[in-house]
């Protein structure tokens, strides 16, 4: 193995070892809950186990020896030989942390550096605690056999022709002379009854003796386990022999589905038999996102020339009049629209993934936080299934990971508290996703203490961000608006888990550069929930066309709020700045020419078409020339060379080929706060 | 590749306010005909803004603005030429583009101090080629720098009352 170049299987490994490491995590925290739940630990086993293969084959040695201790501890927890304690759940998470920063080393082109002395330590001293109360079954040497995948396939290739595969283990008599000798005559006498695919430890460590007095095989055979246990107990100085059947993984999960003998409680066998079915996992291949990207470039490259096809159809058919060969185009053109249409939608779809990504690290997290600050919370996750773009994915996480902090830290009273209040010790976090026409819903709800807009008031005053008089002006959910200000925080004391400088404006404008809005519920005393709306994924937009100067602008349709007609005497001053009245509302009215710096005046014409943007609850009328319509788009980067335009969201291409411009409507609003008191200012 | 050899650099030749450069064919990604192009607001001057480049959209620039040469009319051989360096991909608005030719590594020469045209900063060399003069550009410069100069003009507007 050492002589392949193992280098091009490193993304492969580091990819799989995330998410086994993941999953372990996710897995482990849940076990705490549910100590006694065996599909579950079996899991864990296993993950640990993929891992320990993998890493070992990598030449990753340092995690293949973590991971393996790991995994003794979590046989012997699956084997009921030692409890889930909170201190063992601990250890196991502590050994999850390193095993993850030697996964981060490895990823950093360093290998697996680290020390992970002190956790083997810690894990050995648990196995050692073990070892002293079963000490008959830890002899010494004592090694699981597993199976690599070309071991695996030559047992089911036997299993097809009708052998059964056995694990043989052998021990020989303490003080054995001669142990080589004995191991090749086990190693013969067997020959007569079936194969050996597998001996633990090596061959040649038998012939050279440098194994203690156990050895263990894989052995495929048509005899039955007692057979083969005599062919060697006709040996002499034998003390022992085992003969089991191996069991494949697959076979295990598929044995699991069945309720086992031994458990003759209904509950947990139906359980398990809801657990073996999530875990069918369809068959899937990993994909560079970058490819798909390219896939979806060349497709809006096929939507573009079929566009052109039908024109070069019209244009003949106005010159030769109705031929069949045009029909025939015509159809081909109509054709090739629909496929495109269709590739179009499946390559969306292929980069849709479950939200589950996001949330399966929240578990750990809360655990965490909810230890360090001294609170007792479940935490539930619905919706897991839910499934989005990726790369609203990706910019997800660190939002919801403030909100979960801060209904942690700031929501959810310390468990005393609760009491006095009435309500149980156990505050309860709840995360869930859904789908709600084309938007992913996700919420945040606490039932922790709530916010009072009076504080938040009064708080945003002390600070300094708005005035007095301008506090008392506002209404309760305004004021609750405050705190996405820079600069506000309503924690008392910074603590550890919350003080990281992050504020919910961060929050917000993380949410709102991927398209999404946040809204605050609350109720002083009940808890707190936050709404976030996203669109499903961030590369297709629907979109409202407009054009001014002759330019082409798309608005996203979800800063949208209504389209109105207005002519010029409907138009008034306030304070310098057009604003109209719609429906007893005034808006601040301006060109859309203007705000993006190209036009200083709207032009003249009897009719102004106005979009009506929204903003939280800021609401702006746009002037435009004309309005084209409601398209989906697909957004593109204007790239690193042009950088960050404000007002501009990035571009997209139309139909005809050209390029259209995205408004960043946030960005344009901002920008137009800072011409209008330049504008005072001069 | 084979055949390029360490002593000699393939240039294509173009043509700018009447004057012969060279770029290194190495970045050039291809060359196209002038097409419609979508201004960006707030861009510096010389970013014409972008064009679809077969579902790409690339930022164009037009390198009289960028040298502050005159301004020349567009015409039947006005071409695009995208350019290729690390990350970034640009499309120079050129006033035409002549050929591609090799030149020996030995008949370039620093860039005199004072030359017509462009700064001396955007210069790679200057290529001898039967008698004409070939000005080589420094691909680097003239795109990194504009990036900076951008950079510097956000920074600018944001403090800037006008």
């Amino acid at each position: 193995m050492s002589e392949l170049d193992m280098s091009q299987y490193l993304g492969i490994f580091l990819d799989e070892a995330g998410e086994q490491l993941q999953q372990l995590d996710e897995a482990i925290v849940k076990l705490e809950q549910t100590p006694d739940d065996l599909d579950l630990l079996n899991t864990i086993f296993r993950a640990a186990h993929t891992l320990k293969g993998s890493s070992a084959s990598m030449g990753f040695n340092r995690l293949a020896t973590l991971t393996h201790r790991m995994e003794s501890v979590l046989d012997l927890l699956r084997q009921g030989k030692l409890a889930v304690s909170r201190e063992i759940i601990d250890i196991l998470l502590a050994g999850l942390d390193r095993l993850r920063a030697l996964k981060d080393s490895i990823a950093a082109g360093n290998g697996d550096e680290g020390e992970v002395g002190d956790i083997v330590t810690r894990l050995e001293a648990v196995l050692a605690g073990q070892a002293a109360v079963t000490s008959r079954d830890k002899a010494p040497g004592r090694e699981t056999l597993t199976l690599d995948d070309i071991e695996q396939n030559v047992i089911r290739a036997a299993q097809v022709k009708g052998f059964q595969a056995y694990e043989i283990r052998v021990q020989l008599e303490a003080g054995c002379q001669m142990k080589s000798a004995r191991a090749y005559l086990v190693f013969n006498n067997l020959k007569e009854a079936g194969e050996v695919i597998k001996s633990v430890p090596h061959t040649q460590d038998l012939e050279a003796e440098k194994f203690n007095d156990t050895f263990t095989l894989a052995f495929v055979s048509r005899e039955d386990a007692d057979t083969l246990a005599n062919i060697v107990k006709s040996i002499s100085e034998i003390k022992d022999v085992t003969v089991r059947p191996i069991v494949l993984e697959e076979d295990q999960e598929a044995a699991a589905a069945v309720p086992a003998p031994g458990q003759d409680n209904g509950v947990p066998a139906a359980r398990a038999n809801g657990k073996a079915g999530e875990q069918r996992v369809s068959q899937t291949v990993r994909v560079d996102v970058q490819r798909l990207e390219n896939l979806m470039n060349l497709v809006g490259e096929l939507v573009i020339d079929r566009t052109r096809l039908a024109e070069v159809g019209n244009g003949l058919k106005a010159r030769l009049g109705n031929e069949e060969l045009l029909e025939t185009l015509e159809e081909v053109s109509l054709h090739i629209g629909r496929i495109t249409s269709d590739l179009q939608e499946e390559i969306m779809k292929a980069r849709m993934f479950p939200i589950d990504q996001v949330f399966n690290r929240f578990p750990r997290m809360v655990r965490d936080l909810a230890r360090k600050a001294g609170k007792e919370i479940d935490f539930i996750i619905e919706g897991r299934e839910t499934e989005l773009d990726r790369t609203v994915i990706e910019e997800i996480g660190d939002p919801l990971i403030h909100l979960l902090r801060n209904a942690i830290d700031h929501g959810i009273e310390a468990p005393e508290a609760r009491l006095k209040a009435g309500k149980p010790r156990h505050g309860t976090v709840r995360l869930r996703a859904f789908h709600q026409e084309n938007q992913i819903v996700i919420t945040v709800e606490d039932d922790g203490a709530g916010m009072d807009p009076e504080k938040i008031k009064a708080r945003a005053v002390a600070k300094g961000l708005i005035s007095r008089e301008a506090a008392a002006r506002l209404g309760p959910r305004e004021a609750l608006d405050l705190i996405f200000l820079p600069g506000f925080s309503t924690s008392e004391k910074v603590t550890d888990v919350s003080g990281r400088g992050v504020g919910m404006d961060i929050v917000r404008n993380h949410i709102e550069r991927i398209n999404g809005t946040i809204d605050i519920r609350t109720t002083p005393g009940r808890g707190t929930c936050f709404t976030i709306k996203l669109p499903l994924t961030l590369a297709i937009n629907r979109s409202l066309l407009v054009q001014v100067g002759g330019r082409v602008y798309a608005f996203p349709l979800a800063n949208v709020v209504e389209i109105i007609a207005i002519t010029p005497a409907d138009v008034q001053r306030v304070h310098r700045q057009q604003v109209v009245v719609v429906r007893g509302r005034v808006l601040p009215l301006i060109y859309l020419g203007q705000a993006l710096g190209l036009a200083r005046a709207v032009p003249a014409g009897e009719n102004y078409a106005v979009v009506i943007v929204g903003l939280a609850e800021k609401q702006i009328g746009f002037i435009v020339d004309n309005l084209i319509g409601e398209q989906e788009i697909v957004i593109k980067s204007l790239g690193n060379f042009i950088g960050k335009i404000p007002g501009i969201a990035g571009a997209t291409i139309m139909g005809d080929g050209s390029v259209a411009l995205i408004l960043d409507v946030r960005s344009l609003v901002d920008n137009l706060g800072v011409e209008a008191s330049r504008e005072l200012a001069s | 590749m084979a055949t390029e050899t360490a002593a000699e650099i393939q240039l294509v030749v173009f043509q700018l306010a009447g004057e012969t450069y060279g770029v290194d064919i190495n970045h050039v990604q291809e060359i196209i005909r002038m097409q419609s192009i979508t201004q960006i607001p707030r861009t510096p001057a010389f970013i014409e803004g972008v064009i679809n480049l077969r579902g790409r959209i690339i930022p164009v620039i037009d390198l009289h603005k960028r040298f502050d040469l005159p301004r020349a009319e567009l015409t039947n051989n006005t071409r695009i030429m995208v350019v290729e360096l690390g990350q970034v991909t640009v499309g120079m608005i050129v006033d035409s583009v002549s050929e591609v030719l090799r030149l020996p590594a030995a008949s370039i020469e620093p860039p005199p101090p004072i030359i017509s045209g462009i700064d001396v900063a955007y210069l790679k060399g200057v290529g001898k080629w039967n008698e004409r003069l070939i000005i080589l550009l420094d691909l680097d410069r003239v795109l990194r720098e504009s990036e900076q100069r951008q950079l510097q003009q956000e920074i600018a507007a944001g403090v800037d009352t006008r």
